[in-house]
């Protein structure tokens, strides 16, 4: 996901190629998103009246102090980030569509929902999108160890190289993977910090990885182990992990 | 000398106690719920009807973290408080004192949705654990309050859920519930080893294909129907089994795409939603389940505490459990089996049903329909919220903090979108009508499902109660005075202005003989609370996050 600046930048750089066709297109889009995401009953009221939170119509408030409102949050209260809970078109939609409740009656929306988002994943990729991070999976899902497009737990390094084939994807070689023993156990696992602080590493031994801390010297690594990427991918099948591949060839670039 | 008589003094009560309240805490205060039992009711009796009066503050901790305000229940080990702020500072306090004994700060998560929260920490095993915004379940060192493990549950960013229950530990594991009943998500109940963080078990809280239940779901509709498991269970060690309570099914308002055509709704809807479960502590496997509201239309989460008590019910004695949901329907049922034995209905203003069965089913379903706009009470905030009820087994009453709020619920038919908001309407809140006062606490009797006495308040309770066998009870209120009630007739004792808002949950404990009643103090502005505030608009409940100690002085016990 992209940052507050760089969603900033895609609202105002192309402010100039919006249309009012489009302008009324994604305001009532904001408005579906806010009726959603913001007035929730426990939240901010319909159509921006007080509720839980804040009245939002009505107050004086200008484009960027919404945009930057809902992107960070607002600290100590209970006004979230939605920089990366919304997609960037809904996020676009609905800072328009509350600086519309404060009077300003042409909002910035850039060239509309579909420009903004970039080009969409279609077909085999999408398919592997969605395989990648699949609930029903539980934690026999990719993105329980890598982070792509927003999505995941980052326990692993990014991918920077997409193997070719599934075959590939099941025999890769993990030379990161070590084997740690403490107290007696010996276990797969992945060194975050080894140092006068003690180390930190996540112990591959099932899934979830499971990110310990070791006291100075009370750990031993050893290269090499007997964990094996194959067993943490073993939910999916050839064609399953085929989409996933196609998918990451669409998103990583080396 | 005096310390030690006085020692002595407790322990007699306490071993007098021991026998018939397997559910009531002593010196600790060692579970979320007070014991696995969930009573929230201390054996301690020597601030009691005669000397409450004298009660006065000793010590107060300001956490310094403001972002929300204090939920959590302290945990009381040996003379040692544990306790963790909305933003997952975690302090262990000298609980005789307060005085610092390690402080820990998780490291504020970025872009993770939710609200920040934390209804506090569990303690086993030598270690501290929570969860996390971001959902994470973290152990802590207890004696030094380093970190030694931390396991993700989900990706909040993805389920929209994270968790702000306090975790359950039961022998050497360690489980928790999370949030996310209102979105698009499937709930669950995760249970990991206290030892290394490893994955004990997971239970959804509803079926997947092929399994028993699923077939209670439309089509695809199981993948994200909610039912999230949002606070804490229940363990009786001599049964082996944990008791939950789950989330209403998603979307809240609106029903066709989750309900089978045809559907039996007097019974088995949605499962596991809504409902109470016995699971095995080992496995995570269902034993037996009851559902209070069957396709629930209304929010009322079944989320809530488990109190496990032994009552003579019809003349036999039988171990049972006894459930609210958030309609104030509550439900008495053997905790072996899960026999329904009993029910009844909390608040004074209902309009979603006309009543209940013998058998437990419901009459007169007023439900929302799509494109209207129907008056239900009580709200979704709950004729009770989360905070928790108490029992007493010295005067068998329940003590119950009821609002008698309402809401005009408008559904909709948005499709669902992963980890997004699902409840599918509006429902704005309002008072409910003909009243000047809007809520009470309320002493049941479990059995009779009979009120003994209510006392009503003008506002809404929101806050935890607290019973002790000094027969007193004790509970706040959003003006900030903590006060104590005579739990055989709710008579008001005594109260202290604390100069925040009640939104927590008080504990008794004893160090070196004397008992102490702790409070956390700050008013919550975020959902109910802050929903609830909106209704009184010259009000300005304050917000905070500080924790006030009392005791009796020196010298009048």
């Amino acid at each position: 996901m992209n940052g507050p600046s760089r969603l900033l930048a895609a609202v105002f750089a192309l402010a100039a190629c919006s249309s009012a066709q489009n302008l009324a297109a994604v305001v009532k889009q904001g408005e579906q998103v806010f009726s959603k995401s913001c007035a929730t009953g426990y939240c901010h009221g319909v159509r921006g009246g007080p509720g839980g939170a804040p009245r939002l119509a009505a107050r004086g408030f200008d484009q960027a102090y919404i945009n930057t409102t809902v992107t960070r949050g607002v600290a100590d209260t209970g006004m979230p980030s939605f920089a990366t809970s919304l997609s960037r078109p809904d996020l676009v939609a609905v800072v328009a569509y509350v600086a519309t409740l404060n009077g300003i009656a042409n909002p910035n929306v850039g060239p509309g929902p579909a420009a903004a988002s970039g080009p969409a994943l279609t077909g085999e990729a999408a398919r592997g999108a969605k395989l990648f991070t699949e609930a029903v999976r539980g934690f026999g899902r990719c993105s329980t160890c890598h982070e792509v497009g927003g999505f995941g737990i980052p326990v692993a390094a990014p991918i920077a190289n997409v193997p070719a084939s599934a075959a590939a994807l099941k025999t890769l070689a993990t030379p990161n993977v070590k084997t740690g023993a403490m107290s007696g156990e010996s276990m797969p696992v992945l060194v975050l910090s080894d140092g006068k602080q003690g180390a930190v590493f996540y112990d591959l031994t099932s899934a979830p990885p499971v990110q310990r801390n070791a006291e100075p010297g009370s750990v031993k690594f050893s290269d090499g182990s007997n964990w094996r990427h194959s067993s943490a991918i073993a939910a999916y099948n050839d064609a399953e992990l085929g989409a996933i591949l196609t998918y990451l060839r669409a998103v990583i670039r080396p | 000398m005096i310390v030690t008589m006085r020692f002595f003094a407790i322990l007699l009560t306490i071993s007098s106690a021991l026998a018939q309240d397997a559910g009531a805490t002593r010196a600790d205060w060692p579970h979320y719920g007070g014991t696995q039992f969930s009573w929230r009711y201390t054996a301690l009796d020597q601030i009691d009807t005669s000397n409450v009066k004298s009660l006065a503050p000793v010590w107060m901790f300001q956490s310094g973290d403001y972002a929300e305000n204090l939920q959590a229940t302290p945990i009381v080990v040996d003379g040692v408080m544990y306790l963790i702020t909305a933003r997952a500072r975690v302090f262990a306090l000298d609980a005789a004192t307060g005085r610092e004994i390690w402080r820990y700060q998780y490291p504020e998560p970025r872009n993770t949705p939710g609200f920040v929260g934390n209804r506090g920490v569990a303690v086993g095993d030598g270690k501290v654990f929570f969860g996390t915004k971001d959902n994470y379940m973290v152990a802590l060192d207890q004696k030094t309050g380093r970190q030694l493990w931390r396991v993700n549950i989900d990706d909040a960013r993805q389920c929209g859920c994270n968790i702000t229950a306090a975790p359950l530990v039961v022998k050497d594991k360690v489980i928790v519930g999370g949030t996310g009943g209102d979105g698009a998500h499937r709930g669950y109940i995760t249970a990991f080893n206290t030892k290394n963080g490893r994955l004990a078990w997971r239970w959804y809280v509803i079926p997947g294909p092929g399994e028993k239940g699923n077939e209670t779901w439309k089509g695809d509709s199981w993948k994200f129907g909610g039912g999230a498991p949002w606070l804490t269970g229940s363990y009786d060690p001599a049964l082996n089994l944990v008791y939950w309570g789950t989330g209403n099914a998603a979307a809240d308002f609106y029903d066709a795409e989750r309900v089978p055509a045809g559907a039996d709704k007097s019974k088995d809807v949605n499962l596991y939603t809504a409902s109470v479960v016995a699971l095995e502590a080992d496995t995570g496997k269902l034993r037996w389940h009851h559902q209070e509201v069957p396709d629930d239309l209304w929010d009322y989460d079944s989320a809530y505490e488990v109190l496990l008590m032994d009552r003579e019910i019809r003349g036999r004695m039988r171990q049972v459990l006894v459930h609210m949901n958030k309609s104030g329907l509550t439900s008495v049922l053997d905790r072996v089996t899960g026999e329904f034995l009993g029910a009844f209905s909390v608040p004074e203003v209902r309009t979603w049903i006309t009543g209940i069965t013998e058998d437990g089913k419901l009459v007169g379903r007023n439900e929302p329909q799509l494109g209207k706009t129907t008056t239900i009470c009580p709200s979704a905030a709950g004729a009770k919220s989360w905070n928790s009820m108490a029992y007493s087994p010295r005067t068998g009453f329940l003590y119950v903090p009821v609002n008698e709020l309402c809401n005009d619920i408008t559904p909709n038919n948005r499709a669902a979108e992963e980890g997004r908001n699902y409840m599918n309407g509006e429902f704005p809140m309002k008072l409910a009508a003909g009243r000047s006062t809007y809520s009470h606490v309320d002493a049941w009797d479990p059995v009779t499902g009979k009120r003994a006495w209510s006392m009503p308040y003008k506002y809404v309770l929101l806050a935890s109660m607290l019973a002790t066998a000094g027969d007193l009870v004790f509970t706040g209120n959003p003006e900030g005075e903590f006060f104590a009630l005579e739990a055989k007739t709710g008579n008001r004792l005594w109260s202290y202005q604390t100069g925040a808002g009640h939104r927590g949950s008080a504990v008794s404990y004893a160090v070196s003989g004397r008992q102490y009643i702790a409070t956390p103090t700050g008013w919550h502005v975020s959902v109910v609370g802050g929903a609830a505030m909106s209704l009184f608009p010259d009000q300005d409940w304050r917000l905070g996050s500080t924790l006030v100690v009392f005791a009796l002085p020196e010298g009048t016990r």
